[in-house]
């Protein structure tokens, strides 16, 4: 356990010393922070509910969010580490593939939820913005945060693998965008897809459907046993591609 | 300490870099791990290190098993890859505090460990300055120390001395030279003069096989080519060549003639002539400048070994 702390630590460490972390910190929250100003003003005062608003944010916005930032945020996890050997002196340590795996998951996943926690400031704002006082119901916004980080960490956990396949950055961030934003738009299939089987087949697995019930504050547990179990099988799947260098190399 | 049979490596499309690689090393010793680029030192290095698993054969390091017990290995052992990875973001105590969080040592330890790794390396003096801003020399004693910093009784060092100055080279020289006698060492290196000043033993690689295992004076012993002797007197070329042609056991004559003064070497085909070359030189009567034995490096032994000259 405390060779494992020492890799999340060292992990988390790296992003926030770097100006990494910062710069895409600050485009996510020019982001989130431009849809809220837009949907506060605009939608709030046209007689939308606060429940309009969680799932125009969580379910709308951030989408934008998270396709912008998770590949940047997992591009160098593997790729940086290859490119430079320091993998070697890494895996020459006495820690496991699946340690290193994991705890580069959970740094990565640490920064990503830093980065949302300045979003915890839009609701006192929120009250000088409506004409009358908001009714908030913290476990829809509670929902709307968990649904956020399930299906962050899962395309962390994408972008993670995409990271391990290579050592050059441009490569890592380009395949895991491709990976993510394609996961993404077949979140649409059950709204668009011509065929009736492709849309009923589909629709358990649609991450959009997901974050538009998880932002109207519905916590399904087949999804948070769909997102958790899918991140572990990507995980387990990038250790085994960091072990398979044993004999590849 | 090290004990290798039959190891191979092949990589992927069945590649071999290592083919049947048998040695073993005792505790206490200094083996030297020479060959040209590509023989399959480094590639043998990460095995034993635990980076690399092998495609067949055993390899034991400290009596435990590099497939089986992968962890306990990279627990018991520290090494230096070739080219010293470092986080060039972290300063050097902090590097090596989390080096030895990895390995495992408990606080008390590692503030020990750290303190001793740095003052062996001669880190004390740049432990807070920034890994990125230290010459190359420095990081490989960062390298070194971070190997050092749990203390094993064994160090794989691939390459300790690449790419440093000559005064770089002769502090890390030093260095080794001083944990030789407290660690069992296997170095690779490309610098022979190194090899020959550290190792008691070295084991010389080529095409993934070990073309030969044995101590320095077994090696120039069994690839020296003949007994060389270096003259430089006051004569006529002809005369000299004349004069030596009839000695015994002579094998070759390499002389040239610079102004009044004939220089070069004798070759013979083995024994001490010496003292025989000099009674020569007085009977003739030439002025002597000078007569000194010339030992066979290790770099003539190598270059012989790898470029598959036979044997003397």
């Amino acid at each position: 356990m405390k060779r494992f702390l020492t890799l999340w630590k060292r992990e988390v460490a790296s992003y926030f010393i770097s100006p990494v972390a910062y710069i895409l910190a600050t485009m996510f929250l020019l982001v989130m922070g431009m849809g809220f100003w837009f949907l506060a003003n605009v939608r709030l005062m046209n007689g939308a509910t606060f429940y309009d608003l969680l799932r125009a944010l969580y379910g709308g916005v951030a989408w934008f969010a998270v396709l912008m930032v998770i590949p940047v945020l997992s591009m160098r996890s593997f790729a940086e580490e290859k490119r430079s050997g320091t993998l070697e002196m890494l895996l020459t340590a006495p820690v496991k593939d699946s340690e290193v795996v994991f705890s580069k998951f959970l740094g990565i996943f640490t920064v990503y939820v830093v980065m949302w926690l300045p979003t915890l400031a839009y609701y006192p704002l929120l009250q000088n913005v409506a004409h009358e006082p908001l009714a908030y119901d913290y476990g829809a916004m509670a929902a709307a945060y968990l649904g956020v980080f399930l299906v962050g960490g899962f395309y962390l956990s994408i972008g993670l693998l995409c990271s391990s396949l290579t050592q050059n950055l441009i490569i890592s961030s380009i395949s895991s965008f491709a990976v993510i934003a394609l996961t993404f738009l077949a979140g649409f299939l059950p709204a668009v897809s011509p065929i009736p089987l492709l849309r009923e087949w589909s629709e358990p697995f649609s991450s959009v459907l997901h974050m538009l019930e998880f932002s109207g504050g519905v916590i399904d547990t087949r999804s948070v046993i769909l997102y958790v179990s899918s991140t572990m099988f990507i995980l387990m799947v990038t250790t085994r591609i960091l072990e398979s260098r044993r004999w590849r190399a | 300490m090290i004990d290798v049979q039959h190891l191979t490596k092949n990589y992927a499309g069945g590649i071999p870099a290592v083919q049947d690689v048998s040695f073993s090393v005792a505790p206490g010793e200094i083996v030297g791990f020479l060959g040209p680029n590509g023989a399959g030192k480094s590639t043998t290095m990460r095995i034993l290190a635990g980076y690399l698993s092998p495609s067949g054969g055993q390899v034991m390091v400290n009596g435990l098993d590099v497939t089986r017990k992968n962890i306990e290995v990279r627990q018991s052992l520290g090494y230096l890859p070739e080219t010293c990875p470092l986080y060039t973001e972290m300063r050097v105590r902090e590097y090596l505090n989390y080096r030895a969080d990895l390995k495992g040592l408990s606080r008390r330890h590692r503030s020990a460990g750290v303190e001793r790794a740095m003052e062996q390396c001669g880190l004390l003096d740049v432990q807070k300055r920034l890994i990125s801003q230290l010459s190359k020399g420095f990081r490989q004693r960062v390298g070194i120390a971070d190997a050092l910093v749990h203390n094993p009784p064994l160090l794989i060092l691939d390459e300790p001395t690449i790419g440093l100055d000559p005064n770089q080279i002769m502090q890390v020289r030093k260095l080794i030279s001083e944990l030789s006698s407290s660690h069992t060492l296997l170095i690779s290196s490309h610098i022979l003069s190194e090899i020959e000043a550290t190792c008691s033993r070295v084991i010389v690689m080529g095409k993934g096989k070990i073309l030969e295992s044995a101590t320095l004076a077994e090696l120039g012993e069994r690839w020296s080519a003949g007994v060389e002797i270096y003259i430089e007197v006051k004569a006529a070329l002809a005369d000299v060549e004349r004069v030596f042609r009839e000695f015994p056991e002579v094998k070759s004559l390499d002389l040239q003639q610079t102004e009044a003064w004939t220089c070069g070497s004798l070759l013979f085909h083995s024994g001490e002539h010496r003292e025989q070359v000099f009674e020569c030189v007085r009977k003739e009567e030439w002025p002597l400048r000078e007569l000194h034995a010339k030992r066979q490096s290790l770099e003539d032994t190598f270059i012989k070994l790898t470029t598959g000259e036979g044997k003397a």
